[in-house]
């Protein structure tokens, strides 16, 4: 049985740090119904912003953590204030493909430090022994992990619902000109939805980090990796890349423990979720959380 | 009439200008070598140590006059950031330079331009050691022993070593690609041929975050040996995983618990800075000498290395020398050309090649190839870590493989 359990707690490990690598990708798609292709090396600016204060710099990794996501913050915001400003209005498929364009731009950038081409790992600030109940062990990365990702989506959440700003970023995502006809600044919410996510990435960054060690090519892959996690969740629903993320990372688990090795079947793990989304997505074709939206003509 | 001498005497000094520039430098040759490899993206963090051991090794013969009379090598080193298309078109960019030895890189790439570098017949030095590069090809010349030498030496290291009357249950790990299948289908030719182990499973990794279900998976099928054919990043998540479910065995071969070893990319001080004390009892299969060691190999190693300013992390990894002797096979090929008389062409490197025998200090033994032989050095390291370095247990040669290997 604690076979069946350690599988669950693992799902769930795996599938909460995918929700939070997914939040950026919703954020920016909530305000401007833009899939940022970006996003991946963000995560890994992120992580390697972290891992530079802490080892060269000799910061506490608990304030270089924060750090980190304060500078993603404003790296965030700078990248949407001179590059996707301008396009505000133009089609969408003319912004994605600025930020495809970003993406190689972020690569050429990091590629010139040693971070695009060595292997580093965050020096060891937590125990390294696991937490071992009734035969299910967690790790206190894994489980530091979980508690970092619920705490950033619960804020994420409450600020969407309750704030001000939050709200005036919902109203933007609905209808930009009927956002701007009661006075709100479309330009600074896009930014802010920007800054936020390269918040999030930062931390996502960090938390990926410290699970598979910081090589870049690994970090950047999580941009691409959540994408099916954000579809299936909806696309701009805060709650549905949460529950996606978890059943990702269910079935990825559980394919893995029960079928992977038995009936001739290898792979599973990698392949099920995806066949997983397909028959969800074939019965609700926006997502879990996904807005339906009807279009008058 | 004054202004004619002037002229004439300008004239002399121009001749005498030109030629007290241009005499010393035409006093050596300068052979064109050519060199493609990832040193940004995919596998550079293999690429990019050996692209500087590539590098400084050509420097120190230049700046030392290695190659006698004033020869110097001149071989550019091109980024192809693991892409096909690129390497392919550097090749025919080299070609046109009229290069006479090209130092490759990827499996994938390498097999790519297979056809082509018989049919141009230019000599190559890969970075890949996939043993599908020398099958039914002529001019591929593999700086060490192949991954399925690794492989197969490894399951042979187990069989031999693994304790109780039973057959040794064996799981394979492996990159989902060329590269990581070659091996395993080795391992199975020799099984057939009585290599006695039994593969139980066979897992092609992806993207994990963890790899509990798959571990407690093999050993609740009491698989106790993990071989595995990858690159450092998920070897290194496995092996934290493992370590938090208490599944790595003790010593070697414990009964319940699972057994790590792996072939040349999976080990190294890479593996060590990404999984830490968690890499401790893992056993990996190399054809070079570590700088950890501290023997007089290790220690020109690192001369070199801070003769050209390197940092610690690249003069320490094993792909730096990886990068050494590949540069040095190209140089050793030319200097024996020289030194028997010959012209140094691409015909006549070839007829080198297949007489080298020489000891690199980067090697973990001799570089030899013959007419039929294209492997350097057969000779293996199996390294273990221990308290944070890779320490040799002993040297040995893949007796299986000579009876798998296919076409040879």
């Amino acid at each position: 049985m604690s076979y069946f359990f350690q599988i669950v707690v693992s799902g769930i490990v795996v599938g909460s740090i995918y929700a939070l690598a997914a939040l950026g990708l919703v954020l920016v798609y909530k305000s401007s119904r833009v899939a940022n292709f970006a996003h991946g090396q963000i995560i890994a600016a992120g992580a390697f912003i972290t891992f530079f204060l802490t080892v060269r710099l000799g910061v506490p990794i608990f304030f270089s953590f924060l750090a980190s996501m304060l500078i993603t913050f404003f790296l965030a915001m700078s990248v949407e204030r001179i590059f996707l400003r301008r396009l505000i209005g133009e089609p969408i498929i003319s912004v994605i493909m600025v930020t495809i364009g970003l993406a190689s731009i972020f690569d050429g950038l990091i590629y010139l430090t040693p971070f695009g081409s060595e292997n580093f790992s965050f020096p060891d600030f937590l125990p390294t022994e696991s937490i071992v109940v009734g035969g299910v062990s967690i790790s206190w990365t894994q489980l530091v992990g979980v508690i970092i990702t619920f705490v950033l989506i619960g804020a994420f959440s409450w600020f969407f619902k309750k704030s001000t700003v939050g709200i005036s970023m919902r109203a933007v995502s609905d209808d930009q000109f009927g956002a701007m006809s009661v006075g709100i600044s479309v330009p600074r919410v896009f930014a802010l939805a920007w800054a936020t996510a390269g918040l999030s990435a930062a931390a996502a960054g960090c938390i990926i980090g410290n699970v598979t060690g910081l090589n870049f090519e690994t970090l950047h892959a999580f941009g691409i990796v959540v994408f099916p996690v954000v579809i299936l969740g909806g696309l701009d629903s805060i709650l549905g890349a949460v529950v996606a993320g978890i059943i990702m990372g269910l079935i990825q688990q559980f394919a893995s423990g029960y079928l992977d090795g038995n009936f001739g079947l290898n792979g599973t793990g990698d392949v099920m979720p995806y066949i997983i989304l397909l028959i969800i997505l074939l019965f609700k074709p926006h997502g879990l959380f996904g807005v339906h939206e009807i279009e008058r003509v | 009439m004054k202004s004619k001498t002037t002229l004439i005497f300008n004239v002399f000094l121009v001749i005498v200008f030109v030629f007290a520039f241009t005499l010393p430098a035409s006093a050596g040759k300068t052979y064109k070598l050519g060199m493609s490899l990832a040193i940004t993206g995919p596998t550079s963090d293999a690429g990019n140590p050996y692209a500087k051991g590539a590098e400084d090794w050509f420097k120190f013969v230049n700046e030392t006059d290695y190659l006698g009379d004033g020869d110097k090598i001149d071989c550019p080193i091109r980024d192809d950031q693991y892409k096909n298309d690129v390497t392919k078109r550097f090749f025919e960019e080299f070609l046109d330079d009229g290069i006479l030895i090209f130092l490759s890189y990827a499996t994938g790439g390498n097999l790519a331009l297979k056809r082509d570098f018989e049919e141009v017949q230019i000599p190559v030095i890969p970075a890949s050691y996939h043993e599908g590069l020398i099958v039914d090809a002529n001019y591929t010349f593999m700086p060490v022993a192949t991954y399925s030498e690794n492989a197969v030496g490894l399951a042979e290291y187990v069989m031999e070593n693994h304790k109780g009357g039973d057959t040794p249950q064996v799981a394979f790990f492996i990159h989902p690609s060329a590269f990581g299948r070659g091996p395993l289908e080795d391992t199975q030719k020799a099984i057939a041929e009585g290599l006695n182990i039994e593969i139980v499973e066979v897992v092609e990794h992806g993207t994990d975050l963890d790899n509990t279900a798959m571990l407690q998976r093999l050993v609740s099928k009491d698989v106790q040996y993990v071989i595995c054919h990858t690159v450092q990043t998920p070897v290194a998540t496995m092996l934290t995983d493992a370590q938090r479910l208490g599944v790595t065995a003790g010593s070697f071969g414990e009964k319940g618990k699972l057994t790590f070893l792996g072939a040349h990319y999976t080990g190294g001080s890479d593996l060590i800075a990404l999984a830490g004390t968690a890499t401790e009892g893992y056993l990996w299969a190399d054809s070079y000498n570590l700088t950890s060691e501290n023997n007089e190999g290790a220690k020109k190693q690192l001369e070199l290395a801070a003769r050209y300013g390197r940092d610690d992390k690249a003069a320490n990894s094993h792909n730096y020398g990886a990068g050494i002797l590949a540069a040095q096979i190209a140089t050793e090929a030319i200097k024996m050309a020289k030194e028997t008389g010959l012209k140094v062409t691409r015909e006549n490197l070839y007829i080198m090649l297949q007489k080298m025998n020489f000891n690199s200090f980067v090697a973990a033994g001799p570089v030899t190839y013959s007419d039929t032989e294209r492997i350097g050095v057969d000779v293996q390291n199996i390294y273990v870590a221990q308290d944070g370095v890779f320490k040799k247990i002993q040297s040995f040669e893949s007796k299986y493989i000579q009876k798998v290997r296919a076409g040879r």
